[in-house]
């Protein structure tokens, strides 16, 4: 944001977020009657995405050309094939948008970027006082409440073993605050369907906060004025989570028609789950959180450096640690390009999984589906590479018609980095704010070079608004 | 509690009276008869008002700043509230009428006219003033000189009674008490136990990010707040029962107690699985002798894909390395031990392999698992071969076989014989035997029923002490062990206790922090705090720790009961040192810097938020412009700053004058003079031995020649016991680069060089850490525009440095106050006004686009002119600007400066390369202008020292003479440690404090004793209504 008037704009915007009882809320509401939900999928991926491997092969010379040199310039997909990698995805194509040329400088570069990539600010390293902003997922979670408001799943790890149970996340709900997110499928299963897998613990919730509440009105009733007002907001914020647990006990029967099945091979972490294997069930449990309408916004870190890479097709025998890829050591015989490329392919099967699942899904009066009203976003978390500079930042994104942007099924490169016109992942997540209600000027922090240089960055990619 | 709201001069009233009173009045009048609603109507007493004082630039005429208020009557209820409310705010901070160009009301008009506003809102319950007035930015609305003139010192100082919510810092130290972690560093050598780490939980209670006091007693539990503790609650109350209670039976008996059978019969389960799991082919040997191996499934060997090993062009396929390939710590440690078992065979690679994999497979391994142990076998056994018997892997073994006592090895008998089938792997016999017994041990518990009332009380008792650091009242020990009781009977015992846990951290007293008055009241209707509020008052005014040991003994033995005793133990707490806390963790880093201190923590950090220069970490800067790695020396430049800080606070002599104008700063330095002399020296005498003996032509054996030298000195890189002529090691570069670097540090007759690396590189480092690890960030220097290679480091720090005067020109402060690529001259004098001056910037117009144009032919200070010095902007401005423009003399990055840099792309002269060595300035050269630094200073009340200044540097002499400037610091101080704004009643604690100040010669440790002493701090006044 720019100026303080914009601040004073947006801040009453989203006011309750900082506060939170808005959260608490949003626990509680619906969309508007008969209009889906907006939803929005945030997938987050290691070890860049090199911008070549994005690049069409049936392009012409001279798209080509501009490609290489990256030139701004943009063609149908409809017109062309898909990267190899990408095919999983030919169904989809008209719902498809690569978008190349972003940057993202002012995050995180190097090996990782933590929360920083999502809401554009230096984290340096992963302190908590770095996280300057709710990452742009919260935001985005504050404009189509839902029970869960936001959940966060990730398959990380420490190269050695998988992380499990319930982690330390990569979005941020506020400044200096980071999410809790589930590492496992089994934990997301048992935390996120708790109401009909485990209602007794469920009660005993209910119990304890209905003690709770007794509790503190008590201690009210003895108060008053300014130290009454003190408890007296704490004890509305017992009675919301008891009517989000009322309401999610209503959800039950919804919940338990789209209870995924998860394979016993997960029970207690996993151990000797497969990386696919993890993934597969990852989506199903993502899946089922959007369909019963637990929460209308999930980022899922499908990999980070340090999850290791076990049971992958043709080095089914190897442990690949992700960073080594990013060395240039293979594997059983197998190029570090080739299996980064099969890392891929395994992601953009998921990715079709999660659309296909979607849109099979119906929503809406007539031939809608979920997928409508849905917005998948597939991208690295640390930009271009490896050790990544920040100068490219990839998405994919996958809309369905109710899609507020005016990108789908096209090929999309944006000025490069520090030259006129050059957008950065602020001005993208500025116009996915923009489109979607919240009139923000600008998200996130500014490039440092597009700021020496004197360009104009502030707000959103016009051309991509509908 | 008295704000300075009213100008009100009749004797006999209290203007805090008046302000209740004008609320009580108009509060009665807001509906008729019937209850309906009176119609707004503006009085024609309050009408004249308006019209002299408001109409003639709000009306249908002139609509100054887009307000209209003759129209009053015509507007929406809550347009009209809204107006209302900046009317009520505007009237009462006397921004309105405009000072210089409209005739002011008197008091009695003002208010009036507040009477009436306040009296409208009240009616809708709709004011906003008081909610403003608790804030710390309206801390300073309270008149300076009525606190200090004298007048008011006869007032009955207190606060009143409150619950205040727990800091972020209290947050982490609670959950860290709560689950025993109790992290060391080691500090100069000795292992010490730290506080101030982070806990790994989610902290809802940050605080806000802004300079000045940050923590008040305003803020209320909101849903974001139980949102996030309902998570930390089921974590911790996880962690507490199934690991430490586990491992430990100390940590809360009672629950150990309840656990007993639970925890027996784990530790029972866990040493059979692990028994079994080591030795389940010798004991199955033994008990089935021949036809074991018959019962077991016939081994079939995973299937292994041949691997190519060059790619399609016929080129070597780069291999992972070693530790990359490894499947994972616990899985290489098995195959280690099982290669260890077979290795005495004498096998080859592939037999050994075989035996290896014929043990997991009768084991039941997950066949996955076999085939990736194989996969790496077959590809790194050279490697595994290399590191069997060293590193962490040289006593990983199967230890011999010992058998289990008799009645276990019985058990484990009797099980195995029932449950084994042909064709089972040892690890199905293994779970079939481990279900059996574990379904036999929880029938053994029901049947021996839930557990009594008096072990469940006393668990009650055990958690609220651990937990809000208390014993129940009977009624809430009752009240408790019904309802474990009952969470008892649902869950099971664990998960109740859990439960129980969880109930207890949402209990609001755990993130309240209770400060109630106990006891007879005196002649004003105070109340001293009762001896536990006292006990934690001031543990948490000097620490974010509950009270220590000491503390706790005063309270159980009576002796927090006087002002006496409060002195007693406050002079005691700020005398300790023997607590060593990590400063900020977001700096701290132990590899390269050590940020700590032994001073009571609150008390260091009352500076480092009033002067905000930590702020700086997060302004975003262009390593570019900086012209080196700014990313990478930013947290050291924090460090050092703090380090001063720390010193002055210390020395606790002329503590604020000290701050602000000291010369003496710390730059690339450790904290440890006699430390970093010694590395400095060192430096020195390499560079002295060799700089004659032609080292620039030395080959191998010139080096080896110096190798005694060499290796008593030491120097990094050389390993001199690999130094030999026939060898392949040859560190004859590692030993020019740091004689071309030692030279350029040197030769130019510097006195001494700072002793920073030449080179990176693991191990040995020219200059350390108090932790131990590499000293690192020279670049530091830069921010002083330090001139690398032309430095006369000076080992014994803080030293002078020219163009420099307090923590105001140390660049974190500098940094703090700028923008990402230009300085900031307003907020720098908003800060000196506001927290020096003790003085007051209204709030920025919503009108206003604050905005400095761009023109790339102007310095800022030309730009800012022509956009403030606009009469509608100057009235805020004039209070601002000629504060901050003297700081001109440095750039954003702190740097001092005669010219600015016009950074505009039509004004670039040179561009520079990217990367270079430390002593290459790498920014790009722009045009410049002269710097223009001079300024004003007003608002001292000191003839003497306001007027015009040529610089910061006499801006700050001036500021640090001023009587008002060290009252303002004591008003900062004040609100840090009560957590409040002052009233007019605090005015005799403030002068203490003062007073205090002077006579002990300028010790914060005296104006703490003041503070903590002072009736504001002892006595608390019942809190009644909303308004107070």
């Amino acid at each position: 944001m720019n100026n303080r008037r914009d601040f004073l704009k947006t801040s009453a915007l989203t006011a309750g977020a900082f506060a939170l009882p808005s959260s608490l809320s949003a626990l509680t509401a619906g969309s508007a009657a008969g209009t889906p939900p907006i939803r929005f999928v945030f997938i987050r991926k290691s070890n860049g995405i090199r911008p070549n491997e994005l690049a069409l092969p049936t392009f012409s010379d001279a798209e080509k050309a501009l490609d290489a040199k990256r030139q701004p310039m943009e063609v149908d997909l409809d017109k062309h094939e898909l990267p190899e990698w990408l095919r999983p995805l030919n169904k989809h194509k008209a719902n498809l948008s690569i978008l190349q040329g972003l940057s993202c400088k002012m995050s995180e570069n190097g090996h990782w970027s933590y929360s920083s990539v999502m809401g554009a600010y230096k984290s340096g390293r992963n302190s908590l006082s770095g996280i300057k902003r709710a990452t742009i997922d919260f935001e985005l979670a504050k404009l189509s409440p839902s029970p869960f408001e936001h959940v966060e799943l990730s398959l990380t790890g420490n190269y050695s073993t998988f992380r499990t149970g319930i982690v330390s996340g990569y979005s941020a709900p506020a400044p200096h605050q980071r999410n809790y997110c589930y590492a496992d499928p089994q934990t997301a299963y048992n935390e996120l369907f708790k109401s009909v897998i485990n209602p007794s613990a469920v009660d005993s919730d209910n119990a304890m906060l209905a003690f709770l509440q007794g509790e503190e009105n008590f201690k009210a009733g003895k108060l008053l004025g300014y130290e009454k007002l003190k408890l007296s907001n704490h004890i509305s914020s017992i009675e919301a989570i008891r009517a989000r647990n009322k309401k999610l006990e209503k959800m039950s029967d919804a919940i338990a028609k789209h209870l995924p099945k998860i394979d016993p091979v997960h029970a207690d972490g996993g151990l000797n789950a497969s990386t696919p294997e993890k993934q597969k069930a990852m989506t199903d449990i993502l899946v089922a959180a959007l369909v019963t309408g637990l929460t209308n916004v999930v980022t899922y870190t499908i990999d980070e450096l340090s999850t290791p890479i076990k049971g992958l097709q043709g080095n089914e025998g190897d442990h690949i640690s992700i960073h080594e890829l990013g060395h240039s050591g293979g594997y059983s015989g197998i190029s570090a390009d080739t299996i980064r490329e099969k890392i891929r392919v395994g992601h953009m099967e998921q990715v079709a999984t999660i659309v296909e699942r979607l849109k099979a899904t119906p929503e809406g009066s007539g031939k809608g589906s979920m997928f409508d009203s849905t917005v998948v976003m597939y991208f690295p978390e640390n930009g271009e590479g490896h050790h990544s500079h920040g100068t490219e930042a990839p998405f994919i994104t996958l809309a369905g018609d109710y899609c507020k942007l005016d990108m789908s099924g096209r090929y999309i490169r944006l000025p490069y980095h520090g030259t006129e016109g050059h957008k950065t992942i602020g001005n993208w997540y500025t116009t996915l704010l923009n489109a979607y209600g919240n009139p923000i000027k600008h998200y996130g922090d500014f490039d440092l070079e597009m700021s020496r240089k004197k360009l104009a960055q502030v707000g959103a990619i016009k051309q991509l608004m509908a | 509690m008295i704000y300075d709201s009213l100008f009100i001069k009749r004797p006999g009233l209290t203007v805090g009276s008046l302000f209740f009173l004008t609320i009580l009045m108009v509060s009665t009048c807001h509906a008729d008869k019937e209850g309906h609603p009176e119609a707004f109507k503006v009085t024609p007493g309050m009408e004249n008002l308006l019209d002299a004082n408001c109409y003639a630039c709000h009306d249908e005429w002139e609509q100054e700043g887009k307000i209209r208020l003759d129209q009053l009557e015509t507007l929406s209820l809550s347009a009209r509230l809204d107006l209302l409310n900046k009317m009520q705010e505007k009237i009462r901070f006397k921004e309105m009428p405009p000072r210089k160009e409209k005739e002011q009301p008197t008091d009695a008009e003002r208010t009036a006219l507040l009477k009436w506003l306040s009296g409208e809102l009240k009616k809708h319950n709709a004011s906003k003033l008081e909610d403003k007035l608790r804030m710390p930015d309206y801390g300073n609305y309270v008149d300076h000189d009525k606190l200090f003139s004298g007048k008011n010192k006869h007032l009955k100082p207190f606060t009143p009674d409150r619950r205040w919510l727990i800091s972020e810092f209290i947050f982490d130290a609670k959950f860290n008490r709560l689950l025993n972690s109790k992290p060391i560093l080691k500090i100069d050598g000795t292992r010490q136990h730290v506080l101030g780490k982070r806990s790994s939980f989610t902290n809802p209670f940050l605080l806000p990010g802004n300079t000045g006091v940050r923590y008040y007693a305003n803020e209320t539990l909101n849903g974001g707040h139980l949102l996030t503790m309902l998570s930390n609650a089921k974590e911790s109350a996880r962690r507490m029962t199934t690991g430490l209670a586990r491992r430990d039976r100390n940590y809360i008996p009672a629950l150990a107690a309840i656990m007993d059978a639970e925890n027996r019969h784990y530790a029972t389960l866990a040493s059979r699985k692990s028994f079994l799991n080591s030795y389940a082919d010798q004991v199955l040997r033994d008990i089935y002798a021949d036809k074991n191996d018959v019962l077991l499934p016939k081994f079939v060997r995973v299937k292994i894909e041949e691997k190519k090993t060059v790619d399609a062009n016929g080129k070597p396929l780069k291999k992972a390395e070693f530790h990359a390939a490894a499947p994972g710590k616990e899985e290489i440690r098995i195959i280690y031990r099982d290669l260890k078992k077979h290795q005495k065979d004498g096998d080859t690679d592939e037999q050994l392999i075989e035996k290896c994999e014929h043990d997991w497979f009768s084991f039941g391994v997950n066949e996955r698992r076999i085939k990736t142990r194989v996969v790496f076998m077959n590809g790194y056994m050279a490697g595994m071969k290399r590191e069997m018997n060293t590193g962490h892997y040289k006593n990983v073994r199967l230890a011999p076989y010992k058998k289990l006592n008799d009645t276990e090895m019985q058990a484990i008998t009797s099980a195995v014989l029932k449950h084994r089938k042909k064709g089972d792997t040892y690890g199905a016999i293994i779970s079939k035997c481990m279900a059996e017994w574990e379904q036999g041990f929880i029938q053994e518990r029901i049947k021996a029923g839930p557990p009594k009332a008096e072990i469940v009380g006393a668990l009650v008792e055990q958690l609220f002490n651990k937990i809000l650091e208390r014993s129940p009242t009977s009624e809430e020990a009752e009240k408790h062990v019904t309802l474990t009781q009952s969470y008892i009977k649902s869950l099971g015992r664990e998960k109740a206790i859990e439960k129980l846990i969880q109930t207890l951290i949402l209990n609001t007293e755990f993130v309240y922090r209770s400060e109630f008055g106990q006891g007879q009241a005196d002649a004003h209707g105070r109340r001293m705090m009762s001896p536990r509020d006292a006990s934690y008052a001031l543990a948490y005014a000097l620490t974010d720790s509950s009270p220590d040991s000491e503390l706790a003994k005063a309270v159980a033995e009576g002796r927090l009961a006087t002002r006496a005793d409060y002195e007693r133990e406050v002079r005691r707490m700020l005398a300790k040192r023997a607590q060593y806390y990590v400063i900020d963790e977001s700096v701290n880093n132990q590899n390269d810097i050590a940020n700590f201190t032994n001073m009571p923590i609150r008390e260091f950090r009352f500076f480092r938020e009033f002067f905000g220069y930590p702020k700086m970490l997060a302004i975003f800067k262009d390593n570019k412009r900086f012209g080196a790695n700014y990313d990478r020396t930013k947290q050291r430049l924090v460090t050092e700053a703090d380090r001063l800080v720390e010193h002055i606070v210390e020395n606790d002599k002329d503590v604020f004058k000290e701050l602000l104008a000291t010369d003496k700063f710390y730059i690339y330095h450790s904290g440890d003079n006699e430390g970093m002399k010694v590395s400095s020296d060192r430096i020195r005498k390499i560079y002295d031995y060799f700089k004659d003996k032609g080292w620039e032509d030395f080959t191998l054996e010139d080096l080896i020649k110096h190798k005694d030298f060499i290796g008593e000195i030491k120097m990094r890189g050389i390993d001199v016991s690999r130094l030999k002529s026939s060898g392949a090691y040859n560190p004859l570069r590692a030993f020019q680069n740091q004689m071309k670097s030692f030279t350029l540090r040197l030769g130019k007759g510097q006195t001494a060089a700072a002793p920073y690396n030449s080179f990176p590189a693991h191990g040995m480092a020219n200059a350390d850490t108090r932790y131990g690890g590499r000293l690192q960030s020279p670049e530091v220097a830069k921010f002083y525009g330090i001139d690398m290679y032309n430095w006369n480091y000076q080992s014994v720090q803080p030293a002078k440095i020219d163009h420099r005067m307090g923590i105001l020109t140390h660049p974190a402060w500098l940094i703090a106050h700028a923008q990402n690529t230009e300085t900031d001259p307003i907020h720098r004098g908003k800060w000196i006004r506001e927290k020096l001056l003790a003085g007051t910037i209204p709030d920025v117009p919503i009108t206003v686009e604050a905005v400095v144009p761009e023109d790339p032919h102007k310095t800022l200070r030309q730009r800012l002119n022509a956009k403030t010095k606009a009469k509608y902007c100057w009235t805020c401005h004039q209070k601002m600007n000629p504060l901050g423009l003297p700081f001109e003399m440095y750039d954003d990055f702190g740097r001092f400066r005669t010219a600015e840099r016009l950074e505009y792309p039509e004004n670039l002269i040179k561009k520079s390369e990217s990367k270079g060595g430390l002593e290459q300035d790498l920014r790009d050269i722009y045009k410049t202008l002269p710097v223009k630094s001079a300024g004003v200073l007003q608002g001292t009340g000191d003839k003497k020292l306001d007027g015009e200044v040529k610089d910061a540097l006499d801006l700050i002499s001036r500021l640090a003479k001023s009587d008002r400037v060290r009252q303002s610091i004591i008003r900062y101080a004040f609100r840090y440690f009560m957590g409040r704004n002052e009233f007019l009643t605090d005015s005799k604690t403030l002068m203490d404090a003062d007073q205090a100040y002077l006579k002990s010669g300028g010790s914060f440790d005296a104006v703490i004793v003041s503070l903590l002493t002072s009736d504001s701090f002892i006595y608390r006044k019942v809190s009644n209504t909303s308004n107070n």
